[in-house]
């Protein structure tokens, strides 16, 4: 009975305090376009970097002694080495076709008798392995097998590409951080001038011998369900830019990032950015509660 | 309430060294000039302020030592009219008085049925669904005494119930008070207003500079006066 009375409240509270409530929705609206937009960008950001890390390989080239069944043990050999996913065999002629596919022809070849290039293993990273200690422990794993020449791996470009992803993420952090503290100070604020607003209300229900669970929850729920309208503004807010903005930079991502299948939020994720808004409500209505004398 | 004091500022007292004994279902004017103590003495026991020295038993709880989590369920049992009545605008004046039933969760149907009667005893169940400014004085102020009184409290306080009301209006509340009184509800009812205390020749207690200067004992009988 009290927590439908303390509902009955809440949705009166809201309705009687219209623009300060509308405000506290808007905040919260706000806040979470910015955090929801910031978190889409990075995560899309995240998801570009996680296919060049799928595409990242180290390249062993073989000795042109090595005979096609030693090559194959080889090639067993490496797939088993600690962090590999798979291995692809590149023989001499084919890797002379994507020199040939490269060069745009076979002119710069065209002098030589014999084919110069080497026949390789291509060896391709699981994800945890796409890391300087990664490589440091495979190549320390492949160092010396007979039948290597060389083993080439860009230490530098893993070394910045896993940069490259923790920064992105440390940036989506600090972003969340620093707009929902900010968002829960606006709120707490503007729920504690509502509190103000409704100091008749507060002696009253004091002087009838309301308890202070009875005088807070009602302020709790309001908090949660402005959270909660902000959050599901917010959404559609991202969804619409989302949306909109799409088309406009597909061409220009496609040409920089060789891709442009940019996804929005799952289900999960939606429901998580409008739940946050009701917990940013919450939160601010327990703040404001906190700071200031109800019953 | 016993050698009672009450100081805002070092040496100043807006009630010193009061004791006093109230009697269950006895009915108490207060009075006294402006500044004379009466609504701090008012405030003591429904525990709206602590006393500064002294013990104060309500009910059988010392209210000088009630913890800020005791405080709801005394005044549960206290009902208190002010002076500017203290209705909440924006509800109805059937939800305005619900709102004592509301706190200790009183079943909405039971609810509705016992503010019904409650307005019936003071004469507005045609006004339920009014809002307080739409009523007259007189009006608002038998929304709150309906409010005070729904719960069916113990106690009934009342501070200056009168002052903003034309004299019929004033007997016309202060009837409704005594008949609440008849009932076997203990009412303390501060006033100003000599031509009531004459009229109605209870027990009075007059208060100066904060302390008691006079204790007229009733010219009738109590009704239900339990020690």
């Amino acid at each position: 009975m009290l927590i439908l009375i303390a509902f009955a409240n809440s949705l009166r509270g809201i309705r009687n305090a219209a623009t300060t409530s509308s405000m506290a929705i808007l905040t919260i609206a706000i806040v979470l376009v910015l955090v929801g937009a910031a978190s889409l960008l990075v995560e899309n950001m995240a998801g570009v970097l996680e296919e060049f890390g799928a595409e990242l390989r180290l390249t062993a080239y073989l000795d042109d002694t090595v005979s096609p069944e030693d090559q194959r043990h080889l090639a067993q050999t490496v797939a088993a080495a600690p962090g590999v996913d798979r291995v692809e065999f590149i023989s001499k002629k084919e890797a002379l076709l994507r020199f040939e596919r490269i060069a745009g022809g076979d002119e710069l070849l065209a002098g030589l008798d014999e084919n110069p290039l080497p026949a390789s293993l291509e060896i391709h990273l699981r994800p945890e392995a796409r890391t300087a200690e990664g490589i440091a422990i495979l190549d320390a794993s492949l160092d010396g097998l007979p039948g290597i020449d060389e083993l080439a791996h860009g230490q530098e470009w893993i070394e910045g590409y896993a940069r490259a992803v923790a920064l992105a993420r440390t940036a989506a952090g600090t972003i969340t951080i620093v707009l929902g503290l900010a968002a829960l100070l606006i709120v707490a604020n503007t729920i504690r001038l509502a509190l103000y607003a409704r100091r008749d209300e507060l002696e009253i229900l004091a002087l009838v011998g309301a308890s202070r669970t009875f005088v807070r929850v009602p302020f709790m729920l309001e908090g949660a369900i402005q959270g909660l309208l902000g959050g599901l503004i917010a959404l559609l807010v991202v969804f619409g830019a989302f949306e909109l903005v799409l088309p406009q930079v597909r061409t220009g991502l496609e040409l920089v990032v060789g891709r442009a299948d940019l996804r929005f939020f799952s289900m999960a994720e939606s429901i998580r950015l409008v739940l946050s808004g009701a917990g940013l409500g919450l939160l601010g209505s327990i703040t404001a509660l906190v700071g200031g004398r109800t019953a | 309430m016993y050698h009672v004091s009450k100081s805002y500022m070092a040496g100043q007292y807006a009630l010193h060294d009061v004791s006093l004994d109230v009697s269950r279902g006895e009915f108490l004017f207060l009075t006294g000039a402006s500044g004379a103590g009466k609504t701090t003495l008012l405030e003591l026991i429904f525990a709206a302020k602590v006393p500064s020295e002294g013990q104060i038993l309500v009910l059988g709880r010392n209210v000088a030592r009630l913890g800020a989590g005791a405080i709801p369920a005394l005044r549960r049992r206290v009902g208190v009219v002010f002076q500017d009545f203290k209705l909440l605008q924006e509800r109805t004046v059937e939800e305005n008085v619900r709102l004592a039933l509301d706190v200790v969760g009183t079943p909405r149907r039971e609810a509705r049925s016992r503010v019904f009667a409650m307005l019936k005893s003071v004469g507005l169940q045609h006004r339920r669904f009014h809002h307080p400014l739409s009523l007259s004085g007189g009006e608002q102020q038998r929304v709150a005494l309906a409010r005070a009184l729904v719960n069916e409290p113990e106690i009934l306080l009342a501070d200056e119930p009168t002052g903003n009301l034309d004299p019929e209006l004033t007997i016309e509340i202060m009837d409704l008070i005594v008949k609440a009184s008849t009932r076997g509800t203990t009412v303390i009812v501060a006033t100003h207003d000599h031509s009531l205390i004459e009229r109605y020749g209870k027990r009075v207690l007059r208060l100066d500079a904060g302390r008691i200067a006079e204790d007229v004992p009733s010219a009738v009988p109590s009704t239900g006066a339990v020690s």
